[in-house]
């Protein structure tokens, strides 16, 4: 009977186990597993859910400007110069810069600027203007940054019109900070300006603000622009003959910071050079090309999927230059020292990646 | 290359694509399949797997590429590594949408995390053969759970009960946009593993570890769930349950499950030979979710 016994034994021994099991299972049900301190999943970054956000109020800060406050849940962090993407609710997707305070989490301010197809619209602003009344619910993307405030003791701004909505958050961090600070304000007239009473308040103790409107004094005197050192950046947004005025008036080589929201803007932009540290290259990307198209000719083995920014396949850590970036997908951390190559740019002359 | 070369078939391949989605939870309810909270949850185990798992997935192959010397499978396990990348991106971002309905996944994600990021991550070996033992490893593992994500994506795509009964179109988007994409991609997995190692015991042990850590890790999942359920005051999950459910059709049917194991065993398998691309790509050409939401 030997066998009985272990039969026996061995069954004993696997009720008890599994009684000990069953009774530590039910005070912590999800023993015995170890957990990851701090855990990952479930705190994404949500970017395959759209983000809603509701129009609170409608206000009028100039003739033919409507200015909206967005009221969403935990909006993402910005700084000043950040644009939003607005669905608009027949399907188009307009960027508008953000114009509020940064501090705020619940609301992004924009401001927008009605523009009739005559005069070059395309029917964004129309749409803003005539469908997004108090209590319309749209979706938004972004924040994104493609025209951010450098850290700096002096600053030089430059803004036509509806172009003072990126500078007005800058103007307000640069004051914040102790910053040396000018600008020249153009518009057409001082009724189509938005936010003149506060920039003029704003500026009035240091005499730090030009105000040139077009009916009164004509256009704005951009020769100073030649004397300003050449540390300190120049940030311009306006219409383009404006930001070309800009451009010309600048000393040779420097060029100003600039905030372009055409149509050829989100695609393509100027040439410049990536450097390959690893395998020793260099290559150029055409205004056309991104920059994986250019990189992939040199490095076969290249890894990248969607081709339009949102994957993440193709990232690729920055050596050194100054980044564009220009994807959907990115922390404001991990654009720190990487880029997704496929959609994002250069927003200088050269790039290093680590490849 | 230990055994032979089981035979794809050739006109289901596709060149792969991670595509853009989007997916809007604010209408879903917690019991997305209504008055069904067992099938629900079932099914939401995949939320509590997927982040981890996938993010696991693209972080073990990006270690595999080198060791690829065919450029067509290369160009596959790209368009796979952005697709599952993805995937993970589009479950994880159902998690909040479960904590703001008084589920909070956290407890049992931090496990899953720690189960795919330190019990399956990248170990302190030697370099050389240890190294190159656990990625081997791990990619044959891969390969055996890709079998089942190919099987429940199949599965997903003909589950006709589901409608019948009203899930909510948006999981349900979600649900058939991943597993036809899954379908899409099902070979590559398998492809990868035959062409870097192929061995059949290493084939049939890691299958054994992987079925056996996705049956522990699921009914776990529903018994999380079912517990935790703040609308249920004595939610429980039994196998039972997964029977009767898999016969009505709105979860896997338990003998399709069994019938699907000597089928990856087989030495004569190869994922192309079950599921349809065709059906698959009708789906994703159709799928609101990866059209833009619209």
């Amino acid at each position: 009977m030997p066998r009985f016994t272990t039969v026996a034994l061995v069954a004993g021994a696997a009720l008890l186990v599994r009684r000990a099991v069953r009774s530590r299972m039910t005070t912590a049900p999800l023993w015995p597993m170890p957990a990851l301190d701090e855990p990952v999943s479930g705190y994404g970054r949500g970017s395959t859910v759209p983000r809603k956000a509701l129009v609170t109020s409608r206000g009028a800060p100039a003739d033919g400007v409507v200015e909206l406050r967005l009221e969403g849940r935990a909006l993402p962090a910005w700084q000043p110069g950040a644009h939003i993407d607005l669905v608009l609710p027949s399907g188009l997707v307009r960027q508008y810069s953000l114009c509020g305070d940064p501090a705020d989490p619940t609301a992004y301010t924009v401001a927008t600027r009605l523009i009739e197809t005559g005069q070059g619209g395309r029917g964004g602003s129309r749409e803003v203007h005539e469908q997004l009344h108090e209590g319309v619910e749209i979706e938004i993307r972004g924040p994104r940054n493609r025209f951010p405030l450098v850290d700096s003791p002096a600053y030089v701004f430059v803004a036509g019109g509806i172009g003072i909505t990126p500078v007005l958050p800058m103007l307000r961090a640069a004051e914040a900070a102790g910053a040396d600070w000018r600008l020249v304000y153009c518009g057409r007239s001082r009724a189509t300006m938005p936010y003149l009473a506060e920039i003029e308040a704003l500026g009035r103790p240091g005499g730090r603000v030009t105000v040139v409107a077009e009916d009164e004094s004509g256009r704005p005197d951009l020769g100073f622009l030649a004397d300003v050192p050449a540390w300190t950046p120049v940030y311009c947004c306006g219409p383009d003959g404006l930001m070309d005025a800009v451009t010309e008036a600048m000393p040779e080589g420097v060029a100003p910071r600039m905030e372009r929201f055409s149509a050829a803007a989100t695609t393509g932009g100027t040439a410049f050079e990536v450097e390959l540290r690893r395998s020793g290259r260099t290559v150029r990307v055409a205004a056309d090309q991104s920059v994986l198209a250019a990189v992939h000719e040199e490095v076969p083995g290249l890894m990248y999927s969607c081709r339009q920014g949102f994957c993440g396949t193709c990232r690729q850590r920055v050596l050194e230059g100054e980044i564009d970036h220009r994807d959907e997908l990115l922390t404001d951390a991990e654009r720190d020292g990487s880029m997704l190559i496929c959609v994002s740019r250069c927003a200088g002359k050269r790039l290093v990646l680590d490849l | 290359m230990s055994n032979t070369q089981p035979a794809p078939v050739a006109s289901e391949h596709v060149e792969l694509k991670a595509r853009k989605v989007s997916f809007d939870w604010e209408e879903t309810p917690l019991h997305w399949v209504p008055g069904d909270p067992f099938t629900t949850h079932t099914i939401n185990v995949l939320h509590l797997l997927l982040p981890a798992g996938e993010r696991w997935f693209v972080h073990v192959y990006r270690q595999a590429l080198p060791y690829i010397t065919d450029d067509r499978l290369r160009a596959d396990v790209i368009g796979f590594i952005g697709q599952e990348a993805i995937h993970s991106q589009a479950h994880d971002d159902v998690l909040p949408h479960l904590r703001e309905q008084g589920l909070d996944p956290t407890p049992y994600t931090a496990q899953v995390d720690w189960f795919f990021e330190k019990l399956l991550g990248d170990r302190t070996l030697p370099p050389g053969r240890p190294r190159r033992w656990w990625l081997m490893e791990r990619v044959a593992m891969i390969a055996a759970i890709e079998h089942y994500t190919a099987f429940l994506g199949n599965w997903v795509l003909n589950a006709d009960e589901l409608d019948r009964v009203g899930a909510d179109p948006t999981m349900l988007d979600l649900l058939r946009w991943h597993g036809a994409e899954e379908v899409e991609h099902r070979s590559v997995a398998f492809e990868l593993f035959m062409h870097l190692d192929g061995g059949y015991r290493r084939r049939a042990r890691t299958w054994a570890l992987a079925f056996s850590a996705l049956v522990f890790l699921w009914q776990r999942g529903v018994r999380f769930f079912m517990e935790n359920d703040p609308t249920l005051l004595d939610g429980k999950a039994s196998l039972g349950q997964f029977v009767r459910k898999g016969r009505q059709g709105v979860l896997p049917s338990t003998p399709d499950m069994l019938r699907s194991i000597p089928r990856y065993l087989s030495r004569a398998y190869h994922p192309s030979q079950e599921g349809d691309t065709a059906q698959a790509a009708a789906y994703l050409a159709s799928s609101p979710g990866a059209n833009g939401g619209r």
